[in-house]
């Protein structure tokens, strides 16, 4: 009698219901990955020639090019952006009166929250997908030169799910007794530039200014986008690259175990109308 | 008949200082219709609310089917039904799919469910507008829907908060009857709160009065009209000396003041007293400005007990206070 499943599905139903919803959480990162993408030549980057071409390419860490690079920068920015808004539904619900059916039913009060996450995190593999296929799309796009392994595959997929699991989380959290969606995009608006311009997402850590290269190391958000990296351009997890994925993915895995908690707890406590 | 709810001293005190209920105690028997009456803000939701379990008590508690409102909240859940004040049903998903999904809240087996929803929208009129979104019904449709979400389960108890509210006269009557139909067909338990008197009177075999977070008074609604004893003349003179002397009529039950000069007179049977009252008058030569004769209603009975028409719907002060208690948390 938890309530999860009736929940989540009817939350996936109004979500597939509505395909402006499915492009609207689209379009600002096809754009980023389209145009920011192409924005940068790497072969250009340095000024050419082959020496430079080559520097460029240890920086890069070895992408063909720069849309290859920024692809797991930006499957983490549309996972951060998804996951950061499933608060507002709780809000919502809230403010539209599902709330009060919910909270005089016997099911479990985190239910109500976590169906938001699971939703959530079922929007966002949709996305991933349609987005890597958008990357293979796009002109001088994505290149799997050494091609996807499965273990690659793996490390994407939980990569996507930790990040997700770690933003609703928190945004989750904050909605559980706002009135006011509007808070949520305030805050929303505060933390999303610093969150994905104090990271790796973008832009490799050695053509940063170095106070934000150091800062941006302990960004979840880092973690998240250089394990993805580091597998679209190796094509696998290579062994010079096991300690570092198993530390960003250990790391991310830890804090999304801890926030799952904190949320379940916080729900079951505190959620009201 | 056995006790289905009893309520000790169950208080709601918001802020440490807005008496949204003080010290509740009542008793609800099975099969009954209970009516809470009262205007906005004086602690008919808050009822609600707290015994479905959806605000906590501040101090006291209740038993509902039986179980603790404050320890057993999830069997309290799983054995009454709610339609609260505001509308629940999510306007994206179809008729069908909310009672579905509030079917699933409770494990109902889907084969159980599906029987029981066919039945529910049978009873309020609904089969044909099932499979359409919710966000299509008229505001009419969307109460009848509210109405038997809370029924998919098969509760003992059925809250209704305010079902009527802003409805017009006719889908009003309307809904009265699917209320009554229900309690027929279903044999549930009904708490129903509404300010709408004649919604009580039609619907409730037993009535409280509530006013500032406080029972004034509980009976039938028989007994209540009854308790006036008798039918009420108000009368308006030209000075307070003519009031008083109307005070002393004979005849009178009852007789007070009520407002500069106005003089509100009980007597047992006014088609017969008035005559008399009309003598009384001209030998005392006594100068009548406005007179009025009211039979027992319960608008009388709220008269009586609140000292207020109900009808005077200025937002209580309780919920102007929590509104502007909101507001500052934010």
């Amino acid at each position: 009698m938890s309530g999860l499943a009736p929940l989540t599905a009817r939350e996936l139903k109004k979500w597939y219901r509505n395909p402006v919803f499915l492009l609207t959480g689209l379009i600002q990162p096809f754009f980023w990955l389209a145009l920011f993408g192409s924005a940068i030549d790497i072969s250009k980057f340095l000024g050419g020639g082959a020496a430079t071409s080559a520097a460029a390419g240890v920086i890069f860490q070895g992408a063909s090019n720069y849309i290859t690079f920024i692809l797991g920068g930006i499957l983490v920015i549309t996972s951060l952006f998804t996951a950061m808004f499933s608060g507002v539904n709780i809000i919502f619900d809230r403010r539209l009166g599902p709330m009060g059916r919910f909270l005089t039913s016997p099911i479990r009060r985190s239910s109500i929250v976590f169906s938001k996450i699971l939703s959530a995190m079922v929007r966002i593999l949709v996305q991933v997908v349609i987005l890597i296929a958008a990357a293979f799309v796009i002109p001088n796009g994505l290149v799997l030169e050494h091609g996807f392994s499965l273990l690659a595959g793996f490390v994407l997929v939980v990569t996507v799910i930790l990040v997700a699991l770690i933003f609703s989380s928190i945004f989750s959290v904050i909605a559980v007794r706002l009135k006011d969606m509007n808070t949520i995009f305030g805050i929303v608006n505060l933390v999303n530039l610093p969150l994905l311009f104090m990271s790796y997402a973008m832009f490799p850590p050695d053509i940063m200014a170095s106070w934000l290269a150091d800062a941006a190391k302990y960004n979840p958000v880092s973690w998240a986008a250089e394990s993805i990296r580091t597998v679209v351009i190796n094509g696998t997890v290579i062994s010079s690259q096991v300690a570092n994925v198993e530390w960003w993915m250990g790391s991310l895995a830890i804090l999304a175990a801890g926030l799952v908690l904190l949320t379940y707890f916080v729900a079951e406590k505190e959620i009201r109308d | 008949m056995p006790v289905i709810i009893k309520t000790e001293n169950l208080s709601k005190i918001y802020g440490g200082k807005i008496k949204a209920l003080e010290d509740l105690n009542i008793e609800i028997e099975e099969g009954e219709v209970y009516g809470l009456l009262g205007p906005n803000g004086a602690g008919k939701s808050t009822t609600i609310n707290l015994l479905t379990t959806r605000i906590t008590p501040t101090s006291g508690t209740a038993l509902v089917g039986g179980f603790d409102i404050k320890k057993h909240s999830m069997d309290v859940r799983k054995v009454i039904g709610v339609v609260p004040q505001d509308l629940t049903t999510d306007e994206d998903l179809t008729g069908y799919e909310n009672l579905m999904m509030v079917a699933r809240f409770y494990d109902v087996p889907k084969n159980l469910a599906n029987e029981r929803i066919a039945t529910l929208l049978r009873l309020v009129d609904l089969e044909e507008a099932a499979s359409r979104y919710v966000k299509q019904y008229s505001g009419g449709m969307r109460k009848r829907l509210e109405l038997i979400v809370g029924l998919v389960h098969d509760p003992k108890i059925l809250f209704l908060d305010e079902p009527t509210l802003g409805l017009d006269v006719q889908t009003r009557t309307q809904m009265w009857e699917y209320v009554r139909d229900i309690q027929k067909k279903l044999n549930v338990t009904i708490i129903l709160t509404s300010h709408y008197l004649e919604e009580v009177d039609a619907l409730a075999n037993r009535i409280s009065i509530i006013d500032h977070g406080k029972i004034l008074i509980t009976g039938t609604p028989e007994g209540l009209k009854e308790s006036l004893k008798g039918d009420i003349v108000q009368l308006t003179f030209k000075n307070q000396e003519d009031a008083e002397t109307m005070k002393k009529f004979p005849e009178a039950t009852e007789a007070r003041d009520f407002g500069p000069n106005i003089v509100r007179v009980t007597v047992r049977n006014s088609d017969e007293v008035l005559p008399v009252l009309i003598k009384y008058v001209s030998e005392n030569n006594l100068t009548i400005m406005r007179m009025t004769v009211q039979k027992p209603s319960l608008d009388e009975v709220f008269l009586q007990y609140t000292g207020r028409d109900i009808r005077q719907e200025d937002a209580g002060d309780v919920r102007k206070m929590m509104m502007n208690m909101r507001r500052m948390r934010r």
